[in-house]
């Protein structure tokens, strides 16, 4: 079952529109959204959590977001890149206001969370490092039950040993939950330790969805010494590097002895197909 | 509903919220425009506001399980509830004024007497408030200060014409203006006229407020 569902999420700004986007992220699935700044990620999970008017259809586990706003938030956990809200105010006034809209909250997991983190309530948000702010938003999404985690920029501010905490953390929720995650990063490695799926975006166009490994199996990077080299064959998102020239190939293409392949990784394919999408729409 | 009001109340309130209720104690002035006890209602919700912009209020409680349309009427509804306690300590302190202080004292040389009929007017100030002020701040929440001065501007005309007419019309003069005891028909219709006209001021303002509020994109 596809506990979120995105079918042609649209939404027009002045200088920016979010393309018809259409995804959906299996239960108990961690699902990578990625792409560089502006890509429209936010602007997606903003969509979903319908604090944008966009057009599209959201559904959360089989019911329209739209039609069924309180319910469908009921299962969903939402943590931004930091807790930027009330910086006057202690996290107990924030958990306390916060919980009492979930009826599922769990007090003793939530507590469990602080400790994991070294978290005090006595403090006021203000007060909290960026990466303490991060998590305690993620403890608070994590501890109302929530069946559909949506993040957006979790890690960003998290140091490395926090970041792997975290990772672990989603890892144990789908596993021992079934839970399911959309999350958005510009840190490929929590992508690689976590995420099944992986969701592209480009000046708010898709560029690719699919699993993780299968996007990884379907292109490789092939280094040319020249440009004449490169162009007979069917390379994406060709650029000059320091000893010549490389893009991706498609793993199905033949590709010529003379020239070097090797695996692509997902910085790689994220480089190479963001620039064949500004190639293409450049011309 | 009870869940953002009580969200409202705990993490968006401002302090002078709670200190302009006490400004109903000016009804025991001598000889000042009693209608601009009302103004400083509106005051507080400005700064609620900006209290509200700076903690990002908005964006966080839109994401929780509420629908979009609920969060302004959750802050009207906060925002209504303060109004009426400021009604309720208005006509109280003009009730022992005139049980307290000898008749003379209860002459107004400013706007009306404190007395009930002086509540109604508020109760027509403050839906005025709330069905300019809350429509046009839901419509962009980011933009608090226009809002604010068109509603207060148009309060204060309100109160201008009050004081004027307390001067010059018959009705305000001689009928509702005085103690309780004298025309108190009058001055409780008045009352009744200025609560309905509170009640449906404010419905419109919740109204007009969550569908524009469905629009706006945080």
């Amino acid at each position: 079952m596809n506990a979120l569902s995105v079918r042609d999420l649209t939404k027009i700004y002045p200088q920016f529109t979010l393309d018809k986007i259409s995804f959906c992220a299996k239960e108990g699935h961690i699902v990578g959204l990625i792409g560089r700044n502006g890509a429209g990620k936010s602007t997606v999970i903003k969509g979903i959590l319908r604090l944008i008017s966009a057009s599209g259809e959201i559904k959360i586990f089989g019911r329209d977001a739209s039609r069924h706003e309180y319910e469908v938030k009921q299962i969903m956990g939402y943590a931004g890149g930091g807790f930027r809200y009330y910086p006057f105010k202690t996290l107990f006034r924030v958990r306390k206001a916060y919980a009492r809209f979930y009826p599922l909250w769990d007090q003793i997991k939530y507590e469990n969370y602080l400790l994991r983190f070294g978290i005090s309530e006595k403090k006021r948000v203000r007060d909290l490092s960026e990466g303490m702010k991060v998590k305690f938003s993620v403890a608070l999404a994590l501890s109302h039950g929530a069946k559909l985690l949506i993040m957006d920029e979790p890690t960003s501010g998290l140091d490395p040993l926090s970041r792997e905490e975290f990772c672990d953390i989603l890892l144990n929720l789908v596993r021992e939950e079934r839970i399911t995650v959309l999350f958005s990063t510009h840190i490929t490695s929590d992508l690689l330790r976590t995420a099944d799926d992986i969701v592209y975006l480009s000046r708010g166009k898709m560029l690719a969805n699919a699993p993780l490994r299968e996007l990884l199996s379907s292109y490789s990077l092939a280094h040319f010494s020249s440009a004449d080299q490169a162009l007979k064959t069917k390379v994406i998102g060709l650029k000059p590097v320091k000893d010549g020239f490389e893009g991706l190939i498609p793993r199905k293409e033949p590709v010529p002895d003379d020239v070097s392949v090797t695996d692509a990784d997902i910085d790689s394919i994220m480089i190479h197909l963001e620039r064949e999408n500004c190639r293409a729409e450049s011309d | 509903m009870l869940n953002l009001i009580k969200k409202e109340i705990s993490l968006c309130l401002h302090p002078t919220s709670f200190i302009f209720l006490a400004f109903a104690g000016l009804a025991f002035v001598p000889n000042y425009p009693y209608e601009v006890i009302f103004f400083f209602s509106g005051l507080s919700v400005y700064f609620c506001c900006v209290t509200s912009r700076e903690n990002g209020d908005l964006p966080f409680t839109c994401a929780l399980p509420v629908t979009k349309r609920d969060v302004p009427i959750a802050r009207i509804l906060t925002a209504a509830g303060l109004q009426c306690i400021l009604l309720l300590l208005t006509g109280i302190a003009g009730a022992l004024k005139e049980a307290v202080f000898p008749p003379e004292l209860l002459f107004n040389g400013a706007g009306l007497s404190a007395n009930v009929a002086l509540v109604g007017v508020g109760g027509i100030l403050l839906g005025v408030f709330n069905a300019i002020f809350f429509p046009l701040y839901y419509k962009k929440p980011e933009k608090i200060g226009i809002p604010f001065v068109i509603a207060a501007a148009s309060v204060f005309v309100l109160i201008g014409a009050s004081v004027t007419l307390r001067w010059t019309h018959p009705l305000f003069l001689n009928i509702l203006n005085g103690g309780n005891s004298e025309h108190t028909g009058a001055k409780l219709l008045a009352l009744a006229v200025g609560l309905c006209g509170y009640i449906a001021l404010t419905a419109l303002a919740c109204r007009l407020s969550a569908k524009r509020f469905e629009n706006v994109d945080l």
